[in-house]
């Protein structure tokens, strides 16, 4: 050893000895060498308790390689940072990173909460639900704040990310996911051919397994193969190679998201602020999967203990890091490959034993490393582990004989040891080919599932496809990726392999253990929610019999590792207690992620400012100038109150509308949807789509109209102009443009496709403006119009397209505010300019901009609805009052025949009226309910609601209006509206609030 | 009243440095949106005759004739491409050539926002913002496509292979800018497909 407790004396392909690298781990100051990841540093340093367990609380180490690691959970990085919940074996070391353990209190060696452990005869799987089921109140207010600090893992990142965040779009001819020797064989066959390849694998190097697995290749070491396919991928023009990438999930059609971390292994990358996460949405005409093999724990009694890993993970240790789990190890397997990590020991100097399940122990390997000196006890199994106070260290093992079948342990003897590095076998990563719908089939030889079929353009191979044996690895990989890229087969040789041949392996899904069965002898299965042997069997016994709902009920397998290690083992569990074979057991759905990917990449660059495209009209620069707060209308801000100093909104809406009623107001009305239509059926067309006659409007005059669905139902209103005999500008409301342009476009296209008609959205060709209120032509004057605006040159509902000065305009005499009011449109790089102009004309009559409050005030005084607000998709034109703008002499048109049925012109419809409330100075709350009987609390029988509810500054008390069962008939009565705490009370009376005949826009 | 007073979308912003690609807005284009049938031969001849070209009936595709180009958009519906000087008087002789043609024309030279953005490294830019394949051999110069790029309809033109157009409504001007100059930033550069000096 050497004067790092783990660390060996020599050894570790992937470390540095000549760099150290200073890290802190849990706030204490550890070394480790560049190359190194959390996990073999904090191991190398004699630390082997990385995390607290979810419920138990039980002290728990390095079970895994990489991605399937479920136990050493660690949060790295600080403040803003900080990520919880990372891999610690596949967190790559830099100086000066900072990892904390995780779900553990005060500390890693002692935990309060390892209580639950001590009691756990009370927590029996399911518990959650037998528990925490009475009384129910407690489940909010008691039992579940309490769960959520006792169990749960990382903490959340505190304040705002400071990093970015990006993704990309990539097509691709194949997409080989993973790297190691069998994606390295299937890029480079695919790559050949000169067609896009893309190769990735979440690891910082391709090359799998390779380092480990033993064999070579042409006499080399697997390993150097792979690094020279790695490189001359590199290098390819076509191939792009992405390391550090994880493939989190495939879709249909071959859309796969691959997350890759650009720069999480080197803060001099974040400094330079390259994206932190990069998130690949790629569009692949093949996928190869060569995503490998997971190994297997075995479930024996307290496997969880620190010390105890997965033997592919032991072996890496050593051979990748230089580290070792102990001094003394066992390998406890029920297969041959296992025997490699007992050489690797060996060779390294560290003490090691085999116990094998196997009755039979006698392949090559196995007989290499009796040659060495190694005792393998077969037929045996191991029945205990003890440890130090607290299972923090390992002191020793019981080894009992076992045969398969036979059960209950007899005879068992000690040996002392300090780790364990265990398997149980290998399970093809099936993840990415079951997302999207690929079928499996259990195998016996590998006792596991593989692949069979797919409705997709996807391959697995190599280890994903239970393929072992490196020269069928090659064989497979190759052909896969010349067929992949479309390319004949070659009749080239393979590489000459040597690899040792392998014995079979028999399943070992439970190793029976000393003493009584679930008395601190725990059997876990999945390790990182907690799940025994002993609760899968319970839930079986309890009547969960479909794997769907044993999973559900015991939580097995839903953990952040996705079950990777512990899936079939618990299909094996339940396997031996039903006396089921596997493939009846069926497995549990594989969703996406494969492994969690950040918010940040899903996000990508689309926070902040990106976060919601906003649209902006010619003049809003103005109205941020003028302090104008905004409101969204679609996706357009519009200005919502300009505020001035020392008032409130209140009082410069007030202002506002006074200004309006009394002078002139200017309002920035760019967003109204404009339509250009035109054809010789255009006005026939509009006839249809209206419920009012648009054929006999005269060229130069504007009407307003409005629109229904098939159904009946009100869904737009705008005032349209007559430009020509065949050509027509539409005005929407705002939110309706692009919807009713598609709306128009629909009904050409498919139903009225013998009509001569086109429609050209033209909303933002033009910047629109109302200038509304008395003084509204006095300013107009100023403006130097070319043409004639006295009332009767230019009546109300008339148009007229000219110039203002030196400003092209189309300019309207319509109103929404029920004053002399102008709109006037000019393109919209003139926009600025003429508001510029007409602030500046209207100076002198007191002209002030008002907005989109104002506006609803405006038009709310005057009973003119919003649609969306007077309506809700229910709502017919007879229901607002607008019945006598439903033709009753057009042939046809949207709505006519739905409008017909007695429903819904049934006595009880809610019907638009006004609310006038007792009390002057009371606004009802928008959408308050009017209701038939008062009671001391709901249910109440309601009769209606209210659509809009203002203040009106012009008649200085509130006003309403309300959609109210019958309403038009109860004119006069008084309704009662319970809100918060009280109840109001106001009088039905006509929408219309002020200037009922109109006098004050026809001057 | 004093001089008329113009302002495009991007009037007031300007690319900083450090962008991997150069970005600005082309402000003095003069476009018209033409919708006619291209079954109808007498449209499609008094096109030409005010154009001085033929209409593309292929999709996604271009033309240009001196200082106009037309953009195909769908089967009865071009962007006619000009200098902002002279998009009237060609409306006007569009609209001359067209009378009594079922067709319409109309000026929608400040309806969008353009884009221009050139250099190596822009197709992987765009790839930021939308699904196309673009560096496939099929977008090459001429190229006209219809997008969803970030969260938002815009018009993609390949003027030449690393010169493109973006087309985006006036009122998106401004998220559009962001989005490309958040994706362009040279720390973010990416090379698709191609030699990589990358630790594999």
């Amino acid at each position: 050893m050497s004067n790092k407790p783990y660390r060996l004396a020599q050894g570790g392909s992937r470390i540095d000895r000549g760099r150290k690298v200073t890290f802190a781990f849990d706030g204490k100051q550890v070394q480790g060498f560049a190359g190194d990841t959390v996990a073999s540093a904090v191991l190398a340093s004699g630390q082997r308790v990385l995390g607290r367990s979810f419920k138990y609380h039980r002290p728990r180490g390095i079970v895994g390689l990489g991605s399937e690691e479920m136990n050493a959970l660690v949060g790295v990085g600080d403040g803003a940072r900080h990520e919880p919940n990372l891999r610690a074996t596949q967190v790559e070391l830099y100086d000066g990173l900072t990892a904390v353990s995780q779900n553990r209190w005060p500390s890693l060696s002692f935990d309060v909460g390892a209580l639950n452990n001590k009691f756990s005869r009370l927590f029996p799987g399911g518990f959650y639900y037998k528990t925490f089921m009475w009384p129910k109140s407690f489940w909010k207010h008691v039992y579940e704040p309490l769960i959520r600090r006792a169990a749960g893992l990382g903490k959340a990142p505190e304040g705002r990310d400071p990093d970015t965040y990006e993704q990309i779009h990539v097509h691709c001819d194949v997409l080989v996911v993973g790297a190691g020797v069998a994606g390295l064989a299937a890029a480079t066959a695919a790559a050949a051919t000169g067609k896009r390849i893309i190769i990735a694998d979440e690891n910082p190097l391709f090359g799998g397994l390779a380092d480990i697995a033993g064999g070579s290749i042409d006499g080399k070491p697997q390993i150097e193969w792979a690094r020279e396919k790695a490189h001359a991928l590199a290098e390819a023009e076509n191939v792009h190679v992405l390391t550090r990438t994880t493939a989190v999930g495939h879709w249909h059609h071959n859309h796969l998201m691959l997350f890759e971390r650009v720069a999480d292994h080197d803060p001099a990358l974040l400094e330079a602020q390259v994206p932190r996460h990069r998130l690949w949405k790629v569009r692949a005409a093949r996928v190869i999967l060569a995503s490998g093999a997971i190994e297997r724990p075995i479930a024996f009694a307290n496997n969880d203990r620190p010390g105890i890993m997965l033997a592919s993970a032991a072996r890496a240790m050593a051979l990748r890091y230089g580290v070792a789990p102990g001094a003394q190890g066992i390998v406890f397997t029920n297969n041959d490959d296992a025997y490699r990590t007992a050489m690797a020991f060996k060779q390294a100097g560290v003490g090691v034993r085999v116990v094998d399940s196997r009755g039979r122990a006698e392949g090559a390997l196995v007989a290499e490393a009796r040659a060495a000196g190694i005792d393998v006890a077969a037929s045996s199994i191991i029945s205990a582990v003890h440890s130090s106070l607290g299972g923090l260290n390992i002191t020793g093992v019981k080894v009992a004989a076992y045969r398969k079948g036979q059960g209950r342990v007899i005879t068992e003897k000690k040996v002392d040891c300090d780790f364990i590095a265990m398997s149980g076998g290998w399970n093809p990563a099936l993840h990415l080919w079951c997302h999207n719908g690929g079928k499996i089939r259990f195998d016996e030889a590998l006792q596991s599932f593989r692949p069979d079929h797919h409705h997709d353009q996807i391959t697995a191979v190599g280890a994903a496809n239970g393929t072992f044996a490196l020269a069928a690895i090659l064989a497979e990989a190759t052909a896969a990726g010349e067929k992949a890229a479309g390319a004949k087969a070659t009749k080239r040789a393979l590489p000459k392999v040597d690899q040792a041949s392998q014995n079979p392996l028999e399943s070992l899904w439970f190793a029976p253990a000393t003493g009584k069965y679930n008395e601190g002898n725990k059997h876990f299965v999945d390790f990182q929610n907690d799940v025994t042997a002993a609760d899968l069997e319970l839930a079986q016994r309890e009547g969960y019999e479909s794997v769907e709902h044993t999973k559900r009920y015991t939580t097995f397998g839903m953990a952040t590792d996705q079950g990777k290690t512990s899936n079939l083992n618990g299909l094996g569990v339940l396997s031996e207690a039903t006396g089921k074979p596997i493939a009846e057991i069926g497995v549990t759905t594989f969703r996406p992620p494969y492994t969690p990917f950040s918010f940040g990449s899903i996000a990508g660059m689309l926070t902040k400012t990106l976060f919601v495209a906003v649209r902006h009209t010619p003049v809003h620069q103005w109205h941020v100038d003028k302090g104008a707060s905004f409101e969204p209308v679609g996706q357009w801000r519009r200005a919502y109150t300009y505020t001035r100093a020392g008032e409130d909104k209140h009082g410069s809406i007030n202002r506002e509308i006074l200004c309006v009623r009394n002078k002139v107001g200017l309002l920035d009305a760019s967003t109204l949807g404009k339509i250009e239509i035109k054809g010789p059926d255009a006005a026939e067309f509009l006839d249809r789509m209206y419920t009012n006659t648009f054929s006999t409007l005269k060229v130069g005059r504007c009407r307003y109209g409005l629109m229904m669905n098939e159904l009946g139902f009100l869904t737009d209103d705008g005032v349209t102009v007559r430009l020509a005999e065949d050509h027509f500008l539409m005005h929407t409301t705002s939110g309706g443009a692009d919807r009713i342009a598609a709306w128009l476009e629909e009904w050409l296209q498919t139903e009225w496709v013998h009509y001569k008609v086109f429609v050209t959205p033209v909303t933002e060709q033009w910047a629109q403006f109302a200038i509304a209120g008395p003084k509204a032509r006095e300013v107009i004057a100023k403006l130097e119009p070319d043409f004639e605006i006295s009332s009767e040159a230019l009546p109300h509902m008339s148009f007229h397209e000219g110039k203002l000065g030196r400003y092209p305009v189309r300019f309207y005499r319509i109103s929404f505010s029920g004053e002399l009011s102008y709109e006037v449109a000019t393109p919209s790089n003139f926009g600025r300019g003429l508001w510029n102009e007409i602030i500046a004309a209207g100076e002198e009559f007191g002209l002030e901009a008002y907005g989109t409050e104002a506006l609803h005030v405006l038009r709310a005084e005057k009973g003119y609805i919003v649609i969306g607000d007077e309506t809700d998709g229910t709502t017919t034109p007879i229901d607002v009052g607008l019945e006598g703008m439903v033709s009753k002499k057009k042939a046809d048109f949207l709505g006519k025949r739905s409008l017909e049925q007695p429903y819904l012109k049934g006595p009880d419809r809610k019907q638009l009226v006004g609310l006038l409330t007792e009390d002057p100075n009371e606004v009802l709350p928008d959408g308050a309910y009017a209701v038939k009987v008062v009671k001391d609390k709901p249910p109440m029988e309601t009769i209606g609601q209210v659509t809009s509810s203002y203040h009106s500054p012009t008649l200085g008390r509130s006003i309403a209006m309300a959609l109210i069962q019958n309403g038009r008939s109860r004119m006069g009565e008084t309704l009662s509206f319970p809100v918060e705490g009280k109840v109001i009370r106001a009088k039905i009376t006509d929408p219309v609030f002020y200037d009922k005949e109109g006098a004050k826009q026809n001057v | 009243m004093s001089e008329l007073h113009t302002e495009s979308a991007l009037a007031h912003v300007s690319a900083p440095a450090g962008l991997a690609a150069d970005i600005r807005e082309i402000a003095d284009r003069g476009m018209i949106d033409l919708r006619g049938l291209a079954s109808d031969r007498r449209f499609m001849a008094a096109a030409k005759a005010a154009l001085g070209i033929d209409l593309p009936k292929k999709p996604r595709t271009s033309v240009s004739w001196g200082d106009i180009k037309v953009l195909w958009l769908s089967v009865d519906q071009w962007l006619i491409l000009t200098s902002r000087g002279k998009a009237t008087e060609l409306l006007a002789s569009l609209r001359k050539a067209l009378g009594g043609v079922h067709s319409l024309a109309v000026d929608v030279s400040d309806m969008r926002a353009v884009i221009r953005m050139e250099g190596e490294g822009s197709r992987e830019i765009l790839m930021k913002g939308c699904s196309l394949d673009l560096i496939d051999g099929s977008y090459g110069a001429g190229t006209v496509r219809r997008m969803r790029f970030a969260e938002i309809a815009a018009l993609l033109h390949v003027v030449e292979d690393e010169v493109f157009d973006i087309y985006v409504f006036r009122s998106y001007a401004g998220y559009a800018w962001e989005f490309l100059l958040a994706t362009a930033r040279e720390p973010a550069k990416i090379r698709l497909f191609g030699n990589q000096a990358v630790k594999v």
